[in-house]
């Protein structure tokens, strides 16, 4: 409001305000869309040039830093998360399956949702939450406190060692990480149905190791990793270009993780169309 | 002795925010009401939820009723599509609500509070006799509770929606059969088990998104890493509790 009020007035102000949104909009997506890039070409730069840096950042990232770090960092919440999801894909499926009578598919369910939705989404969004938005929370604090300007003015290329390093990590770091996550689902939802509710568990392992296809699986894997991709780009960039003070870190922190959540799951839906495709790539008689 | 604080220091969190919440629980029927703060608050988070919920319930449902769908057709029961997509409505539609709220809301809630907290706001209130959590926390997680009420039920008709769309023009489902399958397996039970979900989380996301905005230190890297720690404890008790009402739902064993 008070930027509104300190500004002269000028001709056709509405109309001003409309498109001058307008283009600003744009102009952000062109900065974006620059940074992504600049970030994406200085990768090469960053492994011949900031080897250390991405050790310490692999270290750093997996284990989380601060308050995280004490309930045992990325890993544990990593778990966490995919293991509620995969207990909850027990009690849902074997509950909705018996209602229609066939509750031996719980298997089923297992093999075919988790891995082509349940897991590469709840990894993508844990990964967003705890990495990513810790990398917007480091980033949007260096720039505040002007550490990212100093960088420069020592010769670093900044998005070379500060965001391209990150990206780069955040690859690095996801594939055990997704490891897990698909790991713990499967998990999960194996105990739940066998142990809560009583499941002969060979009828689930039949039913669960029949229909689950390890190409899907490893598809999985390259869906996990180009969200981790977006959601490291995005996280860096609303870091990168924080303002406004300790204020403007909490909001950059915010605003990147909803950008991320929107991103991962259009990730997602885009990976999943293009692999399987309108035929869905499954094989009912196999 | 540093070992030792050290391991206190979850304990401790864990203790503030049990305190908080009781003391939310009761500034709630305490007089005045924060009535202007209330509304205000549920305007702040419905706008910058709105537009993620959307975002993120489309896509999801696409993928979801791509999902089920492939495999209804292969089996010869594309017709079942809607009942498929009846239970990603009661199912997955507070996952997507989860993401919103703990993503979206509860971040925005920490980094505003965070940013009153940094600038001292909080601690002149206190100074001017004005309780902040009857002032500001309590208008908030009420607002969240609401919000994400409302949240779900747009969330779940842009489920329907999308995958009626999808089922029926994409994937060539009859319309008629769609509408008829989906209330085979979900029933008004399931739609007031979503509901009652959508209120816990938000109340859950509102508290920790205020704990963790008013106990905020340390400059801007603590206002980033408060909003960091609000996301994934938000999404670490919002997954919890989605799973345990689920399984309160259904019955154990």
């Amino acid at each position: 409001m008070s930027d509104i009020a300190s500004t002269p007035s000028t001709l056709h102000p509405r109309l001003r305000r409309t498109f001058g949104g307008f283009a600003h909009g744009w102009n952000r997506i062109g900065r974006q869309t620059q940074f992504y890039g600049l970030t994406l070409r200085s990768i090469g730069t960053a492994v011949v040039h900031y080897r250390a840096e991405i050790i310490r950042l692999v270290a750093q990232m997996s284990l989380g830093t601060g308050a995280l770090a004490l309930i045992g960092g990325t890993v544990v919440v990593v778990g966490f998360l995919t293991l509620s999801v995969g207990a909850l894909i027990a009690v849902q499926g074997y509950n909705q399956l018996s209602g229609v009578g066939v509750e031996a598919l719980t298997g089923f369910v297992s093999a075919y949702i988790n891995v082509r939705i349940i897991a590469p989404a709840t990894a993508g969004i844990a990964l967003a939450a705890t990495i990513g938005a810790g990398a917007t929370a480091q980033l949007g604090a260096m720039r505040i406190s002007e550490e990212i300007d100093a960088l420069e003015v020592i010769g670093i290329r900044s998005v070379a060692y500060l965001a391209s390093t990150r990206v780069l990590t955040g690859v690095i770091v996801v594939v055990p990480l997704y490891c897990i996550a698909a790991l713990m689902a499967f998990l999960a939802a194996r105990l739940g149905t066998i142990m809560l509710y009583g499941q002969s568990s060979g009828v689930y392992d039949h039913y669960f190791d029949t229909f689950l296809i390890p190409g899907d699986l490893l598809w999985s894997f390259v869906q996990t990793i180009a969200v981790a991709i977006v959601v490291m780009l995005i996280h860096t960039y609303y870091g990168y270009t924080a303002s406004g003070g300790p204020a403007g870190v909490g909001e950059a922190v915010g605003r990147a993780v909803r950008a991320s959540l929107v991103s991962t799951i259009f990730v997602l839906l885009l990976v999943s169309l293009a692999v399987y495709g309108q035929s869905g790539n499954f094989h009912l008689a196999s | 002795m540093d070992l030792q604080s050290l391991a206190m220091k979850p304990l401790r969190g864990v203790g503030g925010f049990y305190a908080m919440a009781l003391d939310t629980v009761v500034a709630i029927p305490r007089r005045p009401f924060a009535w202007r703060e209330f509304f205000l608050q549920c305007w702040f988070i419905a706008r910058v939820s709105v537009l993620p919920a959307l975002l993120l319930a489309v896509p999801f449902t696409v993928l979801t009723a791509f999902t089920l769908n492939v495999l209804l057709v292969d089996f010869g029961a594309a017709d079942a599509a809607g009942t498929g997509a009846g239970i990603a409505m009661a199912q997955l539609g507070p996952v997507v609500t989860v993401l919103v709220v703990a993503g979206a809301g509860a971040t925005a809630i920490c980094a505003d509070l965070g940013a009153r907290t940094i600038r001292e706001e909080l601690d002149a209130l206190r100074v001017m006799g004005i309780n902040p959590v009857q002032s500001l926390v309590v208008p908030r997680v009420l607002a969240a509770s609401l919000v994400a009420v409302l949240l779900s039920a747009m969330v779940s008709l842009a489920t329907l929606v999308g995958s009626f769309f999808f089922s029926v023009f994409v994937q060539g489902v009859t319309p008629g059969y769609y509408v008829a399958g989906l209330t085979v397996l979900t029933g008004s039970k399931d739609v007031f088990v979503l509901l009652l979900k959508a209120g816990l989380f938000g109340l859950a996301a509102g508290l920790i998104g205020c704990y963790k905005g008013i106990s905020v230190g340390g400059g801007p890297a603590g206002v980033g890493n408060a909003v960091n720690e609000t996301v994934v404890y938000a999404f670490l008790a919002l997954y919890m509790i989605n799973l345990l009402v689920t399984a309160g739902q259904f019955g154990v064993g």
